[in-house]
């Protein structure tokens, strides 16, 4: 995927990749081995899940708000990062302006996740995916 | 740095202090956005979850791979369409996206020590 070798091809990104529905369906470059990027994959899958969660939550609460739907999340390390946007995570060190700037590529490339995070992480499958999901 | 301070991060909408559980201990909101203090506390409550696990994470990705630079964490940032949430140090922030500056709010986070 194009997204991922732009990733790839900014100074202090360590690794990108594209984690599917199932989390253990990936692809990816950089520097993590075969198993280690099926272990971020499931890892991002998850957190996704969870934070789409949250902000279903938080919408009760505060109708129309800016929270929803969830596009992503950041985990700020002590020296490397990870970002998650839609179904794209990046690993990054810490350097200054990286950060941001790995953000703004995200969101620029990607653009919004709109609505059901799951018809958006099953839509590889192909088909009619709101039928085949509910 | 007291939550005044929090609220000078670029596109700041609210900031808020948590307790270790979550609870929600002091606020500020901005004049006309439509957050309430219920609503920044079920998000602080989200802050420490999500910290808990991304803590358990990393603990669990540094023994397994070997590789290092995760722990300890600085926060946890939660992005919307919109706004996003970032926190750390028992400290909150919403901002707009428009406006974000992520760098600068995990920064300035750093230094909560209210």
């Amino acid at each position: 995927m194009r997204i991922i070798s732009q990733l790839m091809a900014v100074p202090g990104v360590i690794a990108a990749g594209e984690y599917s529905f199932r989390g253990d369906r990936y692809t990816y470059e950089g520097h993590l081995t075969p198993e280690t990027a099926r272990m971020a994959s499931i890892l991002c899958r998850a957190n996704t899940l969870s934070v789409n969660m949250q902000v279903d939550m938080f919408d009760s609460l505060v109708p129309q708000n800016g929270l929803m739907p969830a596009q992503g999340w950041i985990v700020r390390g002590r020296a490397i990062s990870v970002c998650v946007t839609g179904n794209i995570f990046c690993f990054i060190q810490n350097k200054q302006g990286l950060l941001n700037n790995v953000m703004a590529l995200l969101r620029a490339n990607l653009g919004d996740t709109e609505g059901d995070v799951m018809k958006y992480m099953y839509s590889k499958i192909g088909g009619d995916v709101e039928e085949k999901l509910y | 740095m007291s939550l005044d301070h929090l609220m000078q991060v670029p596109g700041a909408l609210a900031a808020f202090q948590y307790s270790d559980k979550g609870d929600l201990v002091q606020h500020v909101i901005k004049e006309g956005t439509a957050l309430t203090a219920q609503a920044l506390d079920l998000l602080a409550h989200t802050c420490v979850a999500n910290s808990a696990i991304a803590t358990m994470e990393a603990r669990g990705w540094e023994a397994l791979t070997g590789q290092q630079g995760f722990e300890p964490l600085q926060g946890f940032s939660l992005i919307g369409m919109d706004w996003s949430a970032v926190f750390g140090s028992n400290c909150g922030v919403v901002l707009r996206n428009q406006d974000v500056n992520y760098e600068a709010a995990f920064s300035a986070l750093t230094q909560c020590k209210l």
